[in-house]
């Protein structure tokens, strides 16, 4: 599977509403930096929703369209729908005055706390900042925010998004000039089957606390 | 009932809050909403009870509906979908008071749904019966593809396949 159908992949799950939490994030701050994301989420929107025009309606019981004239109900979520919103700074704020943790020179991380086995992080990088080659146990997904870098397989520039998995092998490098601030997402550890299965699967799970 | 009629009606309900012209949209929408969330495995207290929600965001957020930027059912659909997002978070022992992800979840289509209906027609032409009915199943009401073998009586792998051929034909038109 080529890296196209792994981004459209992740859009039609968005569009669909069957990604857990890291990912919808991850996909709605994709959206919101790339237009040609965007425009392919409102393409798999509209098929979707045209499933709605020809569905075998079935009629609540109990409910009438008074029950929905209910301004209580409705004012829960009304601060919240911001038009071109981007959202991400909601969530963590603005990126100055993150709590960045440091892991090595130049190369600093900060934890979203999301309920999902999938871990959502920023990522920022100081210019010219490199990161040993390397590859991934899980797939990982990297979004630019701001900046750019380059590896292997060329440069990522604002918006651009990037998936790696267990075959990919590459040595990043943030912009000279500007650094970089990336999302990223790696799934979820490996659950182990078998013999020993349970034995590792506990050593995963204790590992998490001190993660 | 076409775009046109329910865009008007979106107008009378944000500009006069018309309650009339929302008794419209509701016995229009509700009976499909109700019916896409009892598709999506949800029992009929629950349904309902998005239903009602989705209806009252309606209500509440007419004015935030722009005809320029999308049609209403779609408008209307991406609404359900992301209080069926937020559900599926809830029923993880979600605290009440915890936030509420739809405000961070992507809202404003930057793009005009018209600029992009030539993609959308050339995609339903492409698509013959079958593959759109995949389409249905498997993203519309979310149903896992050894469900899918069941209901179709064909083999897990020739669903996996043909889902999988079906989204490589809608990429040509995607981009």
């Amino acid at each position: 599977m080529n890296i196209s159908t792994h981004k459209n992949e992740l859009i039609f799950g968005y569009s669909s509403g069957s990604l857990r939490e890291a990912k919808s994030l991850f996909v709605s701050m994709y959206l919101y930096l790339n237009s040609v994301a965007a425009k392919k989420a409102s393409i798999f929107d509209n098929i979707l929703a045209e499933n709605l025009i020809h569905i075998d309606e079935v009629a609540p019981k109990k409910l009438n369209y008074k029950d929905c004239i209910n301004d209580d109900i409705g004012e829960k979520f009304s601060s919240s729908t911001k038009n071109n919103h981007n959202p991400l700074s909601n969530l963590v704020g603005d990126f100055k005055n993150i709590n960045w943790k440091s892991v090595y020179k130049g190369f600093k991380e900060f934890n979203i706390p999301v309920n999902d086995s999938d871990d959502l992080k920023l990522i920022k990088m100081d210019p010219g900042t490199s990161v040993p080659l390397h590859s991934h146990n899980g797939k990982e997904y990297i979004l630019v925010l701001d900046g750019s870098f380059h590896d292997e397989y060329g440069e990522f520039k604002k918006g651009d998004l990037q998936i790696n998995d267990q075959k990919i092998k590459h040595h990043p490098t943030a912009s000279k000039k500007e650094g970089c601030i990336c999302l990223s997402i790696t799934e979820s550890d490996v659950v182990f089957f078998g013999k020993f299965g349970s034995a590792l699967n506990l050593f995963t799970f204790i590992k998490s606390f001190f993660k | 009932m076409e775009n046109e009629k329910l865009v008007e009606l979106a107008k009378k309900i944000s500009n006069n809050r018309d309650e009339k012209a929302f008794s419209e949209v509701f016995d229009f929408l509700a009976p499909k909403i109700n019916a896409y969330y009892l598709r999506n495995n949800m029992s009929f207290a629950q349904s309902e009870e998005l239903t009602q929600e989705v209806l009252s965001t309606i209500w509440t957020k007419a004015n935030l509906f722009n005809p320029e930027r999308s049609k209403f059912i779609t408008w209307s659909f991406t609404i359900a979908r992301n209080k069926k997002i937020d559900l599926q978070r809830k029923n993880k022992n979600r605290k009440a008071e915890d936030e509420d992800i739809r405000q961070f979840l992507y809202q404003s289509n930057k793009t005009s749904d018209y600029e992009i209906q030539s993609s959308i027609d050339k995609i339903k032409q492409e698509l013959d019966e079958n593959q759109k009915k995949l389409i249905k199943m498997s993203f519309f009401e979310q149903k896992t593809h050894k469900k899918i073998a069941e209901e179709l009586e064909i083999p897990l792998g020739t669903v996996k396949s043909r889902i999988r051929s079906t989204l490589t034909k809608m990429q040509k038109f995607l981009s």
